[in-house]
């Protein structure tokens, strides 16, 4: 049984639909993520989850509960978001409490469960301290604690790190990690940010324009992407897109020297499509090769990325570890291997048949 | 060159400032010195402490009975400043939280209430409140106020600075709305009821003109219209009035110091 089903889910803003059908179960204990850009309602679905918007139509289930018309306090979720929400007139303590307080549970009992919480966190020595006095970190780990207390089947985060600087997001993110592995339940989890999406997620799904776009493992989305979108969004540096006319036998780069990529794809000669090489698939052994010319260098010492056109150009981001004295103005010899070439259709859509190991 | 320029600048802002200054302090210099002069001296124009407050007192607690219109002032404004600030903060919380289509339609009609006079008012107020039975009472002082645009236009602006996710993290913690404003909205937003607290009872301390119409006999006086009652004797005491403003300006003044800092957060800003 799932612990989280969306069928059919849509929201409307008057005239305006912002989810606009969402299918998706999601199993127990996995760390789900919604990624995708500003204003693709990954938030405005995960509000609809914790039950903070109303869905227009569909049926949301949490466990084998029908949740729809369900108050946000009995839907068995808590919620930690982007602002932390703390109570600024209450102590840490009361804070993580508060919920337990309305609940009716006796007083012994919420402090039990506050310090047990506060004792995974780290924040016993803050429990007397007042919201203001905290750092942005310690902050989060309050919201996170007053989570905790609540038990919850599900644990919904609205992209909880984007207020943290960049140093202890990283932090952040592997405590995270760790709590899930600790806490054991299911979490669902939005950002903006692929990196957290890829280092955080059981399963990603990447959202657009209020429909999912594909849904897999990191590694499947990265590797195997339906579509350009998910192509160019998941992976940092981003996925180059070429643009190249298929052939019979054959993929042509027409405004890259006319370079031919062997493939049989399924579409008729003299079609647009569009080629998806990532800049970790430049390799020195590659068999075909792009004759371009450096703009600039980044040398990150453990990475250097070369950033190169050809002709004057759109710039292509090529991963050239080991080219430490490539910079400006040099000719630079791109090579890849047609096998880790991905294609996409004018429509934006993944072709994947045919395609012939270069 | 520059050195002159300057100093010249500084006279002019200086001259300014001191003029303000002199116009702000001198009223409450003069109330004081007053208290302590016989009337005849005031009207001299006497500007030095006298040895005449205690005659002064004595003969204000001769003509009014002092605890009895301090308790009428004191409890109106005590009970208008509460209901006002529930009821007005309620609504400009409503106002700023609720999306409805007709919000705008119905605030910006309230807003334009705001240009009608008091004046125009009076007697339409009276004539509904004596006709509910209410002439004379201290409820028809409160009642017409509590519901105050101004206030309820304060609270709304004010609202706007707090954080709706702290409204959404309380419904999932299980709060009904009511619980929301009473236990989350209002302890946060203590600032902003402290700089209305003041504005708010000053306005109700100080109200004179619907009070000198709805309230009619001597035990309902407020200190207001007790002052006002001393001014239009045939020969006016001014010592006894000076002594008897100085009253009416303390629990003001008392009010103003122990919220100052309060007061200074509200009118930036509250939630932080």
């Amino acid at each position: 049984m799932s612990e989280l089903k969306l069928s059919g889910v849509k929201k409307s803003f008057g005239m305006v639909d912002v989810i606009k059908g969402v299918d998706l179960e999601i199993q127990p204990r996995e760390f789900i993520v919604f990624v995708g850009p500003s204003g693709c309602g990954k938030s405005t679905l995960l509000r609809m989850i914790a039950g903070l918007e109303e869905i227009s139509s569909g049926d949301l289930f949490i466990g084998d509960a029908r949740m729809n018309d369900v108050e946000p306090s009995e839907r068995g979720i808590a919620m930690v978001f982007q602002s932390y929400a703390l109570y600024p007139h209450l102590s840490v303590r009361d804070n993580m409490g508060f919920a337990l307080r309305y609940a009716g549970v006796p007083k012994a009992e919420i402090a039990r469960q506050v310090g047990e919480a506060a004792r995974t966190l780290g924040l016993e020595p803050l429990l007397d301290r007042k919201p203001k006095e905290l750092s942005g970190g310690q902050r989060q780990r309050v919201a996170i604690g007053r989570a905790i207390v609540r038990h919850p089947r599900v644990f919904l985060f609205d992209e909880p790190l984007s207020n943290l600087d960049a140093e202890l997001r990283v932090h952040m993110r592997i405590e995270l990690a760790r709590l899930h592995r600790k806490l054991n339940t299911t979490i669902i989890y939005v950002t903006h940010d692929q990196v957290e999406a890829m280092t955080l997620a059981d399963r990603i799904v990447v959202l657009r324009d209020g429909v999912i776009e594909q849904v897999g493992s990191p590694l499947q989305l990265y590797d195997d992407p339906d579509n350009m979108f998910v192509a160019g969004f998941i992976g940092s540096p981003k996925m180059n897109f070429l643009p190249a006319i298929a052939e019979a036998g054959s993929v042509r780069l027409h405004r890259h020297g006319d370079v031919r990529i062997p493939a049989n794809l399924p579409i008729a000669a003299g079609s647009p499509v569009t080629v998806g090489i990532r800049p970790e698939h430049f390799v020195q052994d590659g068999t075909l090769s792009l004759r371009l010319k450096v703009e600039f260098a980044e040398h990150l010492g453990s990475d250097t990325f070369v950033y190169a056109g050809y002709d004057g150009g759109d710039l292509l981001t090529i991963g050239a570890n080991g080219a430490r004295d490539v910079g400006p103005g040099q000719t630079y010899h791109a090579r890849f291997n047609a096998g880790d070439v991905l294609f996409f259709g004018p429509d934006g859509e993944r072709i994947r048949l045919g395609t012939v190991a270069g | 060159m520059t050195g002159t320029s300057k100093i010249t600048r500084y006279a002019i802002v200086y001259s300014v400032l001191s003029a303000a200054t002199f116009v702000s302090i001198f009223p409450f210099y003069w109330m004081i010195v007053g208290a302590t002069n016989t009337s005849a001296e005031i009207v001299k124009g006497k500007t030095s402490f006298g040895g005449n407050l205690l005659a002064n007192i004595e003969r204000l607690l001769e003509q009014v009975d002092l605890g009895r219109v301090f308790l009428n002032s004191a409890g109106l404004a005590v009970a208008g400043t509460l209901l006002t600030l529930l009821v007005s903060s309620l609504a400009g919380y409503g106002f700023e939280m609720f999306r409805s289509r007709i919000r705008e339609r119905i605030f910006a009609l309230l807003l334009l209430l705001l240009s009608v006079p008091f004046a125009a008012l009076m007697v339409p107020l009276f004539i509904m409140v004596s006709s509910a039975g209410l002439a004379n009472t201290f409820v028809a002082v409160v009642l017409p106020s509590i519901a105050s645009i101004f206030i309820i236009f304060y609270f709304r602006q004010a609202t706007k600075a707090f954080p709706g996710e702290l409204r959404d993290a309380a419904r999932i913690d299980g709060l009904r709305e009511w619980q929301i404003f009473l236990h989350v909205y209002m302890p946060a937003m203590r600032s902003t009821y402290a700089a209305a607290t003041i504005i708010v009872f000053m306005m109700s301390w100080n109200n004179f003109l619907w009070p000198l119409i709805v309230l009619q006999t001597p035990e309902h006086k407020t200190i207001t219209l007790v002052i006002s009652a001393l001014t239009s004797a045939y020969t006016p005491d001014f010592g006894v009035i000076l002594v008897a403003t100085i009253l009416a300006t303390l629990p003001t003044l008392v009010l103003f110091f122990v919220l100052q800092r309060q007061f200074v957060a509200g009118m930036l800003g509250s939630v932080k």
